[in-house]
């Protein structure tokens, strides 16, 4: 496959049902808290309260009310990986753990082997996405989980797990430029219904994303949806780092390596110090090399 | 009649604390920047990932002992570490600017170049001292924020990214610094030879490179009585 695909989420069309957080649960083996009351109320429907080690996708909660008095704007939103082209977490991962999909799906996946568990990756991410098992002082069994498009599937010739269990096709999974095609068709649509704020994500944000989406409201009524996405210029100021650490390391050896060899060969007498005559005698010459006047405040 | 007997002569210079704490500290800064490259170096941890994760678990053990070890011993001894840094922050003499004047000449060409007398740290030791202090305290700082703001706490994506660079640059500098420290305390600098004595042995120094080293200080060391007698010349 060498088209770029992409995860189409209409925002619109959402019901919240909440049936693609357990299909991808189920399809990536992610085990829930099953203890009685084990979920954190977050006082809306959101269910976990945000993403976690074993929590790949959530659908989020927003309400606010109306401008005119009558009833809630409620707006449905989808969080998860959005499989930047100008991916942050790739760019900040140290291990090559985090990477492209070869295959020039576009989708961003990872080799948990390769995770040495330094948790970068999620201070690059401009949506607060990656997540890390086993997070403790020690850094032992620490890695990476995310979203990876179930390129399982996909490489199966099948769409992500969350995208098949959708019931009102809120969801969908094609190539890119379809997929943007058709959520620019729903914003259009959307608009002539009144929304004025509906919008299409992801297009432009982070050099292109591979998670397309149609908002019905107007950007703030999302999570973690922030405008002109784009990763920390920090991250790529750390590419200099390394570059910069070689230059340095091979400057001070070179530099220390010219002056070993202008040293070679290098002898000096021994020197003697006579504190009641205030000098400085050449041991094996008996000649006074430096005297001290006191007198005249030398030391 | 002129005198023909020149024993040799040691002076102390610095006390088990002090090398115990800086060796302590060499030993954990080696071992850090060994285990760091692993996770600097992504081809490194990329070709060996079981090794980089022993290495990055080695890193915040030794990390803590690189932090725990110079505040324990400055508690322990408060006289020493004021001491230290009186001896660090001192007004610059003469022949301190003429000392940095010559240096780079000098290390291109020590047979040719002579240095002026020094105080007890000499101003370029001073320089490069300070340097790698500050840089441990900023990489122990950021160091820490990287641990426990991403276990006991979440720090925040521009927190971490800001600490992770701060991490990189003071790595450098002390690179840098830290093998020119090596070249001249461990005396691979032929002028230097015998200088790993005094923190990887006894801590004393002879006379006699105490004063081409520290002209000011050994003399007066010499002066106060600060001198023993290591071997009578036959």
């Amino acid at each position: 496959m060498s088209e770029e695909m992409a995860i189409y989420y209409d925002a619109s069309k959402c019901t919240a049902c909440r049936g693609c957080q357990a299909a991808c649960k189920v399809w990536n083996e992610l085990p829930s808290p099953i203890d009685f009351n084990a979920g954190v109320c977050t006082g809306t429907y959101q269910n976990p309260a945000d993403l976690d080690p074993h929590t790949r996708l959530i659908i989020t909660f927003n309400e606010r009310e109306r401008e005119n008095g009558y009833g809630v704007d409620w707006a449905f939103g989808r969080r998860s990986c959005m499989h930047c082209t100008n991916a942050g977490c790739v760019n900040v991962c140290p291990s090559g753990a985090l990477y492209h999909d070869p295959d020039g799906t576009g989708l961003v996946i990872y080799d948990k082997d390769k995770c040495i568990g330094c948790q970068y990756c999620r201070s690059g991410c401009p949506f607060d996405v990656p997540r890390h098992t086993g997070v403790g002082v020690q850094g032992a069994g620490i890695k990476i989980d995310k979203c990876t498009g179930c390129i399982d599937r996909v490489r199966n010739g099948r769409k992500p797990a969350c995208v098949t269990t959708c019931q009102p096709n809120a969801l969908d999974f094609g190539p890119r430029s379809e997929m943007l095609e058709k959520a620019h068709a729903r914003v259009d649509a959307l608009k002539e219904k009144g929304f004025a704020d509906a919008s299409v994500y992801g297009e432009t944000e982070c050099g292109g994303c591979h998670t397309i989406m149609v908002l019905k409201y107007d950007r703030s009524m999302y999570t973690h949806v922030p405008e002109n996405a784009n990763p920390d210029g920090l991250t790529e100021a750390l590419g200099f780092m390394k570059p910069l650490a070689a230059v340095g390391a091979v400057g001070i050896v070179a530099g220390l390596g010219l002056s070993f060899l202008t040293g070679v060969g290098y002898k000096r007498d021994r020197l003697y110090y006579d504190e009641k005559a205030h000098d400085e005698i050449d041991v094996d010459t008996g000649e006074v090399v430096k005297h001290i006047d006191k007198e005249k405040g030398e030391r | 009649m002129a005198r023909t007997n020149y024993p040799e002569r040691d002076i102390q210079r610095h006390s088990l604390q002090t090398r115990l704490t800086h060796d302590t500290v060499a030993i954990a800064c080696i071992w850090l920047a060994i285990s760091g490259l692993f996770v600097f170096v992504p081809s490194l941890a990329a070709a060996f990932p079981d090794v980089a994760q022993g290495m990055r678990m080695s890193h915040r053990i030794v990390g803590a002992i690189f932090i725990i070890v110079p505040l324990l011993s400055a508690i322990t001894a408060p006289k020493g570490f004021k001491a230290f840094l009186h001896k660090y922050f001192v007004k610059w003499t003469p022949e301190d600017v003429e000392f940095m004047k010559k240096f780079v000449p000098y290390m291109l060409g020590p047979k040719k170049v002579h240095m002026p007398d020094q105080d007890e740290v000499k101003s370029g030791q001073r320089i490069a001292d300070g340097a790698m202090v500050l840089a441990a305290i900023l990489i122990a700082v950021s160091g820490l924020v990287l641990w426990l703001g991403t276990s006991v706490f979440h720090a925040g994506a521009t927190a971490e990214l800001v600490m992770r660079l701060v991490h990189d640059v003071c790595f450098i500098l002390f690179i840098v610094f830290g093998l020119a420290h090596i070249y001249l305390g461990a005396g691979i600098f032929q002028p230097y030879r015998g200088t790993a004595r005094l923190m990887w042995k006894d801590g004393k120094v002879s006379e006699s490179n105490a004063l081409y080293h520290w002209g000011f200080w050994a003399r007066k060391e010499i002066e106060e009585g600060n001198v023993e007698v290591a071997k009578e010349e036959k």
